[in-house]
């Protein structure tokens, strides 16, 4: 017996499909429905900062046979204030804003955030799945998104191959993406003086592009019939323009840490690699429980040639606790390691051909708590509805004299909430 | 459905009070019901239903009966798809089930062995090495197109819900026996049996084990069951004997012949009778191993070997 991991393994397995035999499962008596359309609510809101709100609607149409063709649309509309990357300091600051054509002020001893933030993207998405035979399957997708300031078109295909019996399944993936940024008043020059105002930053074009190829080898297996591991690789090569226009890095005195006098050298665009060669081990357990429980364990390992690592621990616990209703608690944790190139603030007597300033690139922690509520509302209709709570905090690579005032990257504080339908007829 | 069987009437015979037994033939065997602290005029229309239900699993799933569903499936093998109801699909993928967790030792194509393998005599001739080999590429649920609701069976390929078919009517008969609000109820179906709960007093039910063989239908082990199944495979009766060897009629799929160093018999309890079915059957299959997969397993068994050895877990 190969499939039998522990003693009784089988022997529950066995139990579920058995209730499935005998009437035990309503829904394997329903015939499954051609159409399929799942319709999310999502609101992300930071304290003090940016919010989001993002409506996204999927159709799926399962033709039989494995063939399913699905169409997907997202809208979402962001506002608020973002970090811009410089650091607080004991006196106001002034920035030139991104257009160049006037300024905002950060009060003294504030994070300074650029409070012109606010953008609306639309992205639209075709995916498809074909059997190529009877344990061969074809899987494609194209998407393309836009915002006024950035484009991104995709495609990817991938196949699918089923051995042992159906319990193993080894995919192959491919992805290639093409985005294009065009700037609000053009393309910073990496790493150049941002001059006070009315000085302008200096441009290198006004627009500039990145291209991602992601290549993914993936591996399921069946353990028993309620439990299954998968686990996934991928490597992906980012190049070209992989810089947030936006982000500054402030430019101090190496002894005092603060501002550099002269208020035409305060500041600097940020300068990373123009590639990024990443890779990412995925591994995920499941494995039910009781009646309808599912629990489920994932580990994400992540690692590039910025020098960051992280990872990335997930648990969740979906708790029927009716026949129609369930649910799930969910907790994360993640840790990463700064990237080489990232200065929380610059000294001026360095130059480093590479640096950032932006947080989400510096050693860091993130936790996350939620829950989520399910109920069926019919055979065919299911409602959802979840929050979480998100904290981060991430710590500066170096503080230098009066810095150690300041409190120089601000802890994050996010709460999410989720809205679901899925319906089919 | 082993065969069409010699057993076959119309004829139920009631008797008892008290205990009221109904006894009829079914798939090839000997039916009993049991109900506890009954009359025979309150349960005669249920008896009469869960015969009824019996009938009706033998009529659509035997291999034997030309209208039967699994008949049209098998005519068709080599030919297209054929599109099958909701109930024959549940069995499928049951059945597929059943062969992916085992790892293919279940294989509901391996019916076709029954054509050189014939248990119906106590001796006879093995067949031909040559005949083994040439059936073995008929046998392979892997090579089975299901995809729910239509099922496509390669030319010469024949497909078998026997050994589903006897445990899965004694669960279904209890089901209406429950659905009647009777507790108090055994279904038998050939030694494979189950009970909707225990006796009228609240003590368990007697059940023997290969009683058969002992040829004492009193002196064998007895199990005691207030709920739950028994079910039983074993050559106790289905054999063949050749040169003093002794050849069970469970077959490895993999190698078209009896497996090997299979115990007589097995019997394992669970909480209804298609498992229970699996379960023995797929211990049978071990061979030598049998015993140690029961434990493993975690369930009530008996094993019985060769020279008497017997052991339980």
């Amino acid at each position: 017996m190969q499939l039998n991991p522990g003693p009784g393994g089988l022997r529950t397995a066995l139990a579920a499909a058995t209730s499935c035999l005998l009437g035990g499962s309503a829904a394997a008596l329903e015939a499954t429905s051609p159409w399929e359309v799942d319709a999310r609510l999502l609101y992300y809101g930071e304290r003090d900062r940016v919010s989001l709100v993002e409506g996204a609607a999927q159709v799926t149409w399962d033709r039989g046979d494995d063939r399913r063709l699905g169409a997907t649309i997202i809208f979402d509309a962001l506002t608020g204030s973002s970090p811009n990357g410089a650091i607080p300091t004991t006196r106001a600051q002034t920035f030139t804003s991104p257009s160049g054509r006037g300024t905002y002020v950060t009060p003294a001893n504030e994070q300074p955030l650029d409070t012109s933030f606010h953008d609306r993207r639309i992205a639209v998405g075709l995916t498809g799945v074909q059997p190529l035979g009877e344990t061969l399957r074809l899987s494609w997708g194209l998407r393309g998104s836009s915002e006024f300031d950035y484009t991104s078109l995709g495609a990817e295909a991938g196949l699918e191959r089923d051995f042992n019996l159906r319990n193993t399944t080894l995919s192959l993936g491919l992805a290639y993406n093409l985005d294009t940024s065009k700037p609000v008043g053009g393309v910073p020059l990496a790493g150049a003086f941002i001059p006070a105002f009315p000085g302008r930053k200096l441009v290198d074009g006004t627009s500039d592009g990145k291209s991602v190829l992601d290549l993914q080898l993936g591996l399921t297996q069946v353990l028993t019939a309620r439990s299954l591991v998968r686990t996934n690789l991928v490597v992906g090569l980012e190049s070209g323009y992989l810089n947030d226009p936006y982000k500054l890095v402030s430019v101090v005195d190496p002894l005092t840490g603060e501002l550099d006098a002269n208020p035409d050298r305060r500041y600097r665009a940020e300068a990373r690699p123009d590639s990024r060669l990443r890779w990412a081990w995925y591994t995920a357990w499941q494995q039910g429980l009781r009646e309808a429980d599912v629990v489920r364990l994932s580990y994400r390992l992540y690692s590039d040639d910025w020098g960051m690592v992280s990872n990335t621990v997930d648990a969740f616990y979906r708790w029927q606790f009716t026949s129609r209703q369930f649910l799930e608690p969910h907790l994360r944790g993640y840790l990463q390691s700064a990237a080489d190139f990232y200065r929380t603030s610059l000294p001026s007597n360095q130059w480093p051909a590479e640096v950032s300033a932006d947080y989400r690139l510096a050693d860091m922690w993130t936790s996350t708590v939620g829950l989520t509520w399910g109920i069926d509302l019919g055979p065919r209709s299911e409602l959802r509805l979840g929050a979480e709570w998100y904290h981060q905090k991430a710590d500066p690579s170096e503080v230098i004299g009066v810095q150690s005032r300041q409190t120089l990257i601000e802890a994050v504080d996010a709460t999410m909430v989720r809205l679901g339908y899925a319906l089919q007829w | 459905m082993p065969s069409n069987g010699d057993l076959s009437g119309d004829s139920c015979t009631w008797s008892g009070t008290g205990l009221v037994t109904a006894r009829f033939a079914a798939m090839a065997s000997p039916c009993e019901l049991l109900f506890d602290d009954a009359t025979p005029a309150a349960v005669r229309a249920l008896g009469e239903a869960m015969r009824a239900e019996a009938a009706r699993i033998e009529a659509t799933w035997s291999r034997y009966r030309p209208d039967s569903q699994l008949a049209r499936i098998n005519r068709a093998a080599g030919g297209g798809a054929v599109t099958v109801d909701d109930e024959t699909a549940q069995l499928l993928d049951y059945a597929d089930t059943c062969f992916r967790l085992s790892g293919g030792l279940f294989d509901p194509t391996c019916g076709v062995l029954r054509r050189i393998w014939r248990f119906d005599a106590a001796t006879g001739e093995p067949p031909d090495q040559a005949a083994v080999d040439a059936l073995l590429p008929l046998i392979g649920w892997q090579r089975v197109s299901w995809r729910r609701p239509a099922i496509t069976l390669p030319a010469g390929m024949e497909l078998d819900l026997g050994g589903l078919g006897k445990e899965y009517a004694v669960d279904r008969c209890l089901g209406l026996a429950r659905a009647a609000g009777m507790v108090h109820v055994l279904v038998n179906f050939g030694g494979d049996l189950a009970v909707a709960g225990p006796r009228a007093d609240g003590g368990p039910w007697q059940v023997g084990c290969w009683d058969d063989l002992a040829g004492d239908p009193a002196g064998g082990p007895r199990w005691e069951l207030r709920s739950g199944a028994i079910a039983t495979s074993g050559s106790t009766r289905r054999f063949l004997m050749h040169r003093g060897r002794r050849y069970g009629h469970i077959l490895d799929p993999r190698r078209g012949r009896p497996v090997e160093d299979a115990p007589l018999s097995v019997s394992v309890a669970a909480p209804t009778c298609s498992q229970a079915g699996l379960l023995s059957t797929l211990a049978m299959l071990q061979g030598a191993g049998a015993e140690a997969f029961l434990r493993a397993q975690g369930v009530r068994f008996r094993c019985l070997r060769d020279g008497g050895a017997e052991s339980a877990g």
